[in-house]
């Protein structure tokens, strides 16, 4: 009765499901203000959807959620665009080297197993990494202690790079190379994961390139919105996986979760969110691995030529 | 000489005096064109017909109707699964080259209560016996190589599994139903995963164990509805169809910040 048939997946779905899917993934993001790709790719895995369709899927409706939060900061002109583009070029180089590695990774029958391989990998790492400074913080609250601030080592070699640009807008004289070089890894992320790589984007900016807090996320989510269409075009080509109807109704789920999402996020404590966060992503990554080891039921699976 | 001749030339007027004489088909399908939404729960085609027999008197014929769908043929690959450093990935392959996208055998008996196994294996009938074409062997990087009898039979094995269970191979022994002595119906379910293109719905007179008669008649399946619309375009303009949905998508994302603008 509430069966939807997804045109590029070539599935029925309920479509509740999907619309609470989203809703779900938009409300986790609103509350941890992350963009929540790198946890709706696994959930549409395990739904069935296949894993090429929903990442490319991923790519395309990362446009419209990354659009819609750069709008925010672009009034409170937090966004650095001379940065944005300089990254924007490695993105680009990345994304075309992505989709292309995806194609011929595909071709070979590989590619749903290169996709929960980098989620595993990546989902293991990030989840790991944020409940154990989160753990940490919370201990440190309760001894009475304050949190440890980071610490913020000089990278003297990224001073020593050529071509030297300045960044007016985020007080920056440095090489171009290491935005440049962010940008090609994102891009590839993007393109073999259909996340928007905030996660790994955020953290280089503010530790590598040491630019101000304030204009992290705003460039961050101004470069993914060019990165991911592109992306999105060259899977469309490339790979024919983008299913619009299936990123139309994550987006409105996810749209109207976010705003919970937010409000929610606001009641409870920075460390307690991070923990919590990590837990999620861990037990996702935990899952995906899970699905790797154990052996399937069907051995074998068939791949058509001919388009039905 | 001539009269050896002669002789010859009477028996072979018999034989096909009796062959024009032998039990015959007239049959037809419900429709030719199956126009489907593409998310439809499945269809059903309805195939009727009536058999002629060759001496109506004669009571003691037993006759069979066998009627098999088929969809349009096409290569498909059936990967392998093998543990390789702990985890589960695609190991080796088998390509077919002309592997029916559908097939549905019924008939008013299990098929090999009615015709041998030569004539099942010569027609294509039954699940066993559906021509897949040339098979070739894959390594696991995709390079060709020898293909083993016994592997063979386990590939195809593991296509006919996967293909039932995607209900795009079926066989229904008593799916023809006489209605009295010569009037029969068979419906044959379509299933919603079924690809556009030519069919061909054959039905076999079978009597006393023999094909006495075949009729076939084409189908055309054409999926229409929003989804079809959309795969079509995602498929024949690639590049417009990514365009257009970083357009849409940036329409909803800019939507999305008018609605919850406070």
């Amino acid at each position: 009765m509430f069966q939807i048939y997804l045109p590029i997946a070539e599935m029925p779905v309920n479509i509740f499901l999907i619309l609470g899917m989203g809703g779900v993934v938009g409300f986790l993001s609103g509350m941890f203000g992350v963009g929540g790709g790198f946890l709706m790719t696994p959930l549409l895995i395990f739904t069935g959807i296949p894993p090429a369709v929903a990442v490319a899927t991923q790519a395309n409706q990362t446009i419209a959620s990354s659009i819609s939060g750069v709008v925010a900061h672009w009034r409170r002109s937090a966004v650095d665009f001379k940065m944005g583009g300089v990254l924007m070029i490695g993105g680009v180089i990345g994304a075309v080297a992505g989709v292309y590695l995806f194609a011929y990774v595909r071709a070979l029958g590989q590619v749903d197993l290169m996709i929960s391989l980098s989620y595993v990998l990546f989902l293991g790492v990030i989840g790991s990494l944020m409940l154990n400074e989160s753990v940490r913080a919370l201990i440190a609250v309760r001894q009475g202690r304050s949190p440890a601030s980071a610490n913020r080592s000089h990278h003297s070699w990224i001073h020593g790079l050529p071509l030297k640009m300045r960044f007016r807008r985020s007080k920056l004289y440095i090489s171009a190379i290491p935005p440049i070089a962010i940008g090609i890894f994102v891009g590839v992320l993007v393109a073999i994961m259909g996340v928007s790589g905030g996660f790994v984007m955020v953290p280089a900016m503010i530790y590598l390139l040491r630019m101000p807090t304030n204009v992290v996320i705003g460039t961050s989510l101004f470069q993914i919105i060019f990165v991911t269409a592109l992306v999105t075009v060259l899977h469309a080509v490339e790979n024919q996986a983008v299913d619009i109807l299936l990123a139309f109704l994550l987006l409105l789920g996810g749209v109207v979760g976010a705003q919970f999402g937010a409000r929610a996020g606001q009641k409870l404590a920075g460390e307690q969110l991070r923990a919590l966060l990590g837990l999620i992503v861990l037990l996702v990554g935990l899952r995906l691995g899970f699905d790797l080891v154990v052996q399937p039921d069907e051995l074998f699976s068939l791949t058509s030529a001919v388009t039905p | 000489m001539r009269l050896a001749a002669g002789i010859l030339l009477l028996i072979l007027a018999a034989l096909t005096t009796r062959g024009a004489l032998a039990d015959q088909l007239v049959t037809d399908l419900s429709e030719h064109q199956i126009s489907i939404r593409s998310n439809f729960t499945g269809t059903e085609i309805l195939i009727f017909g009536a058999v002629e027999a060759e001496d109506p008197t004669n009571l003691s014929t037993e006759r069979d109707i066998v009627v098999v769908v088929t969809g349009p043929e096409g290569p498909v690959t059936v990967r392998r699964k093998d543990r390789v450093a702990g985890i589960w990935i695609n190991y080796d392959a088998v390509r077919f080259e002309r592997v029916p996208s559908f097939y549905s055998v019924s008939s008013t008996r299990p098929l090999t209560r009615i015709v041998s196994m030569d004539t099942r294996t010569i027609e294509g009938l039954g699940l066993r016996h559906i021509g897949l074409g040339v098979a070739t062997g894959l390594s696991p990087t995709g390079a060709e190589t020898a293909l083993q009898e016994d592997e063979l039979k386990i590939f195809s094995q593991a296509l006919l599994r996967n293909k039932q269970n995607q209900n795009l191979y079926r066989a229904e022994p008593s799916g023809v139903a006489f209605l009295g002595r010569s009037l029969f119906r068979a419906t044959v379910d379509i299933p919603s995963n079924v690809p556009n293109g030519l069919y061909t719905a054959k039905v076999y007179l079978v009597s006393d164990g023999q094909i006495s008669d075949a009729a076939s008649a084409p189908l055309f399946v054409v999926k229409s509805g929003m989804e079809r619309a959309i795969h079509a375009f995602a498929h024949e303009q690639p590049l417009l169809y990514g365009i257009f949905a970083v357009v849409f998508a940036t329409f909803v994302g800019w939507a999305a910040t008018l609605i919850f603008r406070d």
